[in-house]
């Protein structure tokens, strides 16, 4: 029986090698057109289906409009720039099948993405492996570039960089603007997740460096509608203000059940809540938030992406991380001048690539780009945005000390 | 911390009713064909989107009166929640549970969970579209939450007691409630229908041989309940301002625990039980000491509530009429 | 298949009927060596005459099959003697010309899709679209063929293990050829293909013979089975990408079919199931050597799968205890509030609103691939000349886990534990009047479910590199429960196939994903109500099923008898 048993395998084996020959393609005939240029890949992962589709296919259209561009440019003589654009869903596991596929394919020579830091922590391993530079235009999460530790910060990937700021620069920012406007008591919550968990956190100690006093720290639950319990402890706290770590579809429905239970003071958030939907869903006139960068029309940059945006056709808007991801496509444009000036194929010029990265700077849409020894944006000019009239308006614009 | 108890106390309360509502659609329909009827959470939210879709019609009126708003548009909004609620809950039953009603326990509740993701894909996909023409102009999609009509006289107004203050919203809330339950006292002891509802839920056999029309009394018992979740679903809209496709998981969650804390297949249960959840949910914010008294916590301890019932008093706070048939 | 072509006319026309399908069937051979699209872009490029592409050649089996369905029955009765009533000429090569017509016509709206309209075809699509459409045609009008027999004909046993292992290796390269497709048409196209050639077989009562060749050579089958299984990276040279997604499927599948020893064999809708990979998931993370960790433990990964398979199964009895002594439906419900109690209490173990254990929603990334007395996964090997990637190394790893689970499952299944078990599902009153005690087995089952879960769950997390609180919704319990409905509860092959399909359906028609969702609340209901069973149907799980059919009940009888008459020597002969 076991003889039999050990044979038949071999059988198997056996066929399977066979399936393994049935498998070669035919030869690649009369497509190419054996032209000179070579092809490059730039990929994106970020979220084109589900609940997050807009914020991903805005990057995904603002990476097309600068690999656009920069073939229109002919800005690498040589190479022909094409995106590779893979849906991430916003789950970890879809998005790390969608960068082992990029990973795979020989012509990628970097990533832009995630939108999620959860989903960046798979991916970004799978890209380090094959020495692929990524550069995220909205994860947050401090330890992607500094490891787990912050008091002995190691950076845990090279290959790893990003256009937008940590919350390490917003929370301050905020903070001292609500110290300058004379609001000494504050309470602060927080939706729990790493964006917003690190904003209050990096708020609460500028805060109280700067002699203010939080009054309530509340945390609330990311897929929370109900928030009275929290509004309750934190009114018989009696702040000034309300500091909120976290995205606009709580930020909105908080400011406005806040002040339906009476607690009429501002509520002030990051980057999360600069959108119009959170005024539709219930932000009220006097409500702040502060956003990376100078405001759009301040900035020639900026108007120019906007326009070429607009000009572009896209079905969708460039949403609140386009711009990012416009700056972090051209950050690694920038990087392939030199890595791909030199290089035999695509495949090669990987980790130059990656070298390279670190002397990127440039006028971007959102501001200064560059990043320094860990991968993080050196960019460190914020405005603070306020709802007056149903509408953001610029408060004021400052660089972080 | 005499105000703080009594501001939780409102809150817990109209927490409580909302619960209490969509909860009696579940005992309802358990007390009949002992269906744990999975989707009904959907049918609440597809009642809020009923009721948004009515006031979208009525050219997204924002300046009525007090008066008119009061007596013609919130009650135009909550027929036009029930037209929705009720259309799609029959409809399921129909189409999802009924060939099902000899099959295997599990059939029917595997169903349920279909039509529970699938009433929520629908509504996210397809919600300001007409299917194959394309969106409708100047409608919101469904894909994030969608802001609620505000309705003068409710949205936004409060009143002060002392140092309690209590919104317009929760007393629509308590109020709904309370209406409610008088129309259910009547419907199921004064009507025809009611009373064959009684006898079905006590004995499905012998009802059947006293010519009641089980499969009508079934269908009667879907539809009380989505137009009570309908309720429930304006409610919601009223209470927090928006709306979204995923509304229905966790109230639907939360509600059928209350059935069951109240005894599930008992109406009275249903409402106490519901009220019973919502003030633990609010005391338990307010009053457990440390880390684990944070609000990130209340669902935990909703659901705590609910393994305890089970183990200690498994029939409910009035007692169930069915406790165990599987 | 029944038509509403009277009996009469159907003998009056087989003749005409069975040459106008030869020329249909003839029809599509040849289009194959037509270019069927003006661009090269379309499918896998089948824009060339005279030179079939891959996907092309596939079709070609269906024409062909159809030709031989049609030709052979031309010798006449008398030489195909037993062979005329024993398999089912004419209905199987009505089903396999409706196939191709099927296949044909996906075919051709994905090239129009492709390429932006009809005006793409070309000539060599027409004609296989017309022969289709002339094939399918005419072998409707063909007579039916009776049921077929071909089940009862006895056969050497090196024609059946020969049989099984040609299956499996088509199953093989069909798996290796499917994975690596990138273009979603070509790949419903392969799908629409495999599934008319399935139904074909069946029809021909081909799937009758292997049943019970499988069934006489089972262990021969699990053999090869595992062979083919083992031999797949091989197929992949070094690719990666494929083998990410077949070690998802494999992980997905583990999980499956832990669930499906409580709701398959036991009956208990358990739909929090994805706790218990969470928490084998977040305890093999927290004892990794993670920077990230939370406790300063950090045990062999051997110990670690040990301590993560026990965690799942501790819970699984404080969630078990209180609620399996209540109603069935209670426990649904419960186990639902349970995975939401995990979910949340996972996220809020992050120091701020208890005690730091998990770090909240950033979950613990950075997890260390494993590593086994040096043989380190992180490393591509090279064996037999193929490189074999890191996700191969862990495909293995989970193939040795899956091997594990079916061992435990199929054991169990028949042992007096599993009687119990199924007698549990079927009538829990009469189970415990019979002196079943229904308690402890239930808590067994559910505990030792939860505990298989939580071997699969440390895996994930090495795998996965990072746990996160939010890969573990409901939704994904929604999913496993659907892959043990889909193929068949209280099977394992069943479940395996239907965990292959929503895993890796999605990954090929990626632009479809925004409907995925719908669709697969939309199936679940479509399959409670027209195949509760599943794709692969338990025995005692169809007649539960369907038992006002009695004639299905009368024919899984007779099977019974066929298949296990021989162990009963006194049953035989048993009328029934």
């Amino acid at each position: 029986m076991n003889k039999r048993i050990y044979s038949l395998a071999g059988v198997a084996v056996l066929a399977a090698s066979l399936a393994l020959t049935g498998c070669g393609a035919r030869t690649d005939a009369g497509t190419g057109g054996g032209s000179a240029t070579k092809v490059a890949k730039i990929g994106v992962i970020a979220p084109m289906s589900g609940g997050l589709s807009a914020m991903g296919l805005g990057m995904k259209n603002s990476v097309d409009l600068a690999i656009k561009q920069a073939n229109a440019s002919n800005a690498i003589p040589g190479w022909k720039l094409e995106l590779a654009a893979e849906d991430d869903q916003a789950t970890p596991d879809v998005g790390k099948n969608a960068a082992t596929k990029l990973a795979s394919d020989d012509q990628v020579v970097g990533v832009v993405g995630t939108l999620n830091s959860s989903v960046a922590q798979v991916v970004t391993p799978v890209l380090a492996a094959a020495n692929i530079v990524q550069v995220s235009p909205a994860n947050t999460n401090p330890t992607l570039t500094k490891g787990a530790d912050p008091a002995t910060p190691k950076r845990p990937y090279a290959n790893y960089f990003r256009t937008c700021t940590t919350d390490a620069v917003q929370g301050p920012f905020a903070a001292q603007y609500l110290l300058g406007a004379g609001i000494k008591k504050v309470a602060t919550i927080h939706d729990k997740k790493a964006y917003g968990q690190g904003l209050v956190e990096a708020f609460t100690t500028a805060f109280k460096a700067g002699g203010g006093e939080v009054v309530a720290a509340e945390t609330i639950n990311p897929d929370d509608s109900d928030f009275s319990a929290v509004i309750s402890k934190v009114k018989a706290a009696g702040p000034a203000a309300v500091y909120y770590g976290g995205e606009y579809p709580q930020a909105g429905p908080l400011s406005k059940q806040m002040k339906a239970a009476g607690l009429k003071v501002p509520l002030m958030g990051g980057d999360g809540i600069y959108d119009g939907k959170f005024i539709e869903l219930g932000g009220t006139d006097g409500d702040l938030a502060t956003s990376v960068g100078a405001p759009v029309e301040t900035l020639d940059s900026a108007k120019a992406f906007v326009a070429a945006y607009n000009a572009g056709g896209y079905a969708e808007g460039y949403s609140a991380y386009g711009a990012y991801a416009y700056d972090a496509a051209n950050a690694i444009i920038a990087s392939l001048k030199t890595s791909l000036a030199s290089a035999a194929d695509a495949k090669s010029a990987r980790s130059a690539t990656v070298t390279d990265m670190a002397k990127v700077s440039f006028e971007g849409a959102t501001g200064k780009v560059g990043f320094d020894e860990w991968g993080d944006s050196v960019s460190r000019v914020l405005t603070v945005y306020k709802v007056d009239g149903g509408k953001w308006v610029a408060e004021k614009t400052g660089e972080l000390k | 911390m005499v105000e703080l108890f009594f501001q939780q106390l409102i809150n817990g309360l109209s927490l409580g009713a909302l619960y209490a509502l969509i909860a009696v659609g579940y005992t309802v329909v358990y007390g009949i064909v002992q269906l744990i009827n999975f989707a009904h959470g959907e049918i609440f939210m597809i009642g809020a989107f009923g009721a948004f879709v009515t006031w979208m019609l009525l050219g997204r009126p924002t300046d009525w009166s007090v008066a008119t708003s009061l007596l013609v548009l919130l009650p135009l909004m909550i027929i036009g929640g029930m037209v929705a609620s009720v259309a799609t809950a029959v409809a399921t039953e129909r189409f999802a549970y009924r060939p099902l009603r000899n099959a295997p326990r599990l059939a029917p509740l595997i169903s349920a969970i279909g039509v529970s993701v699938f009433l929520q894909e629908f509504v996210r996909l397809f919600f300001g579209t007409i299917p194959f023409v394309g969106r409708i102009p100047g409608w919101p999609d469904a894909k994030s939450a969608v802001p609620f009509p505000s309705i003068p006289g409710i949205s936004g107004q409060t009143i002060q007691l002392g140092g309690v203050l209590i919104q317009m919203p929760a007393i629509f809330t308590l109020g709904a409630l309370a209406v409610s339950t008088v129309f259910l006292w009547y419907f199921v002891n004064r009507t025809k229908t009611g009373r064959a509802m009684v006898a079905t839920s006590q004995d499905p056999d012998t009802a059947r041989l006293m010519g009641i029309n089980v499969d009508r009394v079934i269908v009667a018992a879907f539809a009380v309940g989505a137009a009570l979740a309908a309720v429930a679903g304006v409610a919601h809209g009223l209470r927090y301002g928006n709306i979204d496709f995923r509304m229905g998981f966790l109230a639907g969650l939360k509600a059928f625990t209350a059935a069951v804390l109240g005894g599930i297949g008992n109406i009275n249960g249903a409402v106490v039980g519901g009220l019973v959840l919502g003030l633990a949910e609010a005391m338990a914010t307010t009053f457990i000491p440390g880390q684990f008294g944070s609000s990130a916590w209340k669902d935990v301890w909703a659901f705590v509530l609910l393994i305890l019932v089970l183990v200690f008093r498994p029939q409910g706070l009035l007692g169930a009429k069915v406790v165990d048939r599987a | 298949m029944r038509t509403v072509i009277p009996d009469e006319l159907k003998i009056q026309l087989r003749y005409p009927a069975r040459a106008v399908g030869l020329v249909g069937a003839v029809a599509m051979i040849i289009s194959v060596f037509l270019p069927w699209s003006y661009g090269h872009g379309a499918l896998d490029d089948v824009g060339f005459s005279g030179s079939p592409s891959p996907l092309q050649l596939v079709f070609l089996t269906l024409p062909v099959l159809v030709v031989v369905l049609l030709g052979v029955p031309l010798v006449g009765k008398a030489k195909l003697g037993r062979w005329a009533k024993t398999v089912a000429w004419n209905t199987t090569a009505k089903t396999t010309a409706i196939a191709s017509l099927g296949a044909v016509v996906v075919a051709m709206a994905a090239i129009a899709i492709e390429l932006g309209g009809l005006v793409n075809i070309e000539v060599g699509g027409w004609v296989a679209v017309a022969g289709a459409v002339l094939s399918a045609v005419a072998t409707i009008f063909l007579p039916d063929s009776p049921e077929p027999t071909l089940s009862r004909v006895k056969t050497a046993r090196w024609v059946q293990i020969l049989a099984i292992v040609l299956v499996l290796a088509v199953v093989l390269f069909s798996a290796a050829y499917a994975l690596g497709m990138s273009d979603a048409g070509a790949f419903l196209v392969f799908a629409a293909i495999l599934t008319g050639l399935v139904l074909a077989l069946r029809q021909f009562g081909v799937f009758g013979w292997l049943g019970n060749a499988s069934a006489n050579n089972n262990r021969v089958l699990v053999v090869s089975a595992f062979a083919v299984a083992f031999a797949f990276p091989f197929t992949q040279n070094g690719s990666n990408a494929n083998m990410s997604i077949a070690s998802q499927v494999l992980i997905f599948a583990a999980t499956a079919l832990g669930l499906n020893i409580v709701v398959g064999l036991v009956g208990l809708l358990d739909l929090g199931y994805i706790a218990f990979l969470g928490a084998g998931a977040f305890t093999a993370a927290i004892l990794s050597e993670s920077a990230f960790s939370t406790v300063n433990f950090h045990p062999p990964f051997i110990v670690t799968v040990l301590i993560s398979g026990t965690v799942a199964s501790i819970l699984g009895l404080i969630i078990g205890a209180p609620t399996l002594r209540v109603s069935g439906d209670y426990l649904a419900i419960v186990t639902l509030a349970f995975g939401e109690i995990f979910r949340i209490t996972m996220n809020n173990l992050d120091g701020t609103d208890g005690p730091n254990v998990t770090n909240g929603s950033d979950g613990i990334p950075g997890i260390p691939d494993l590593n086994f007395f040096g043989f380190d996964f992180a490393q591509p090997h090279v064996i037999a000349g193929i490189e074999i990637g890191r996700f191969a190394n862990y495909y293995w790893l989970m193939l040795v886990v899956i091997a594990l689970i079916i061992v435990v499952f199929t054991n169990m299944n028949h042992s007096r534990i599993g009687r119990g078990w199924v007698a549990i599902r079927e009538d829990e009153l009469a189970a415990e009047a019979m002196g079943v005690n229904t308690f402890t087995l239930k808590l067994l089952a559910f505990a030792g479910g939860a505990f298989l879960a939580g071997v699969a769950g440390s895996v994930k997390a090495h795998y996965d590199v990072s746990v996160t609180p939010d890969q573990y919704v409901f939704l994904e319990s929604a999913f496993l429960l659907a892959a043990v409905v889909l193929g068949g509860m209280g099977t394992v092959g069943g479940v395996l196939i239907g965990a292959t399909i929503l895993k890796l359906l999605p990954e090929k028609l990626r632009f479809f994903s925004d409907y995925r969702l719908l669709l697969f609340g939309l199936l679940m209901i479509l399959m409670m109500r027209f195949r509760p069973e599943g794709i692969v149907a338990d025995e005692r799980r169809q007649l539960e099923f369907h038992d006002e059919d009695e004639e299905l009940a009368d024919e899984i009888e007779e099977e019974l008898i066929a298949h296990h008459g021989h162990l009963n020597p006194e049953r035989k002969g048993f009328e029934l």
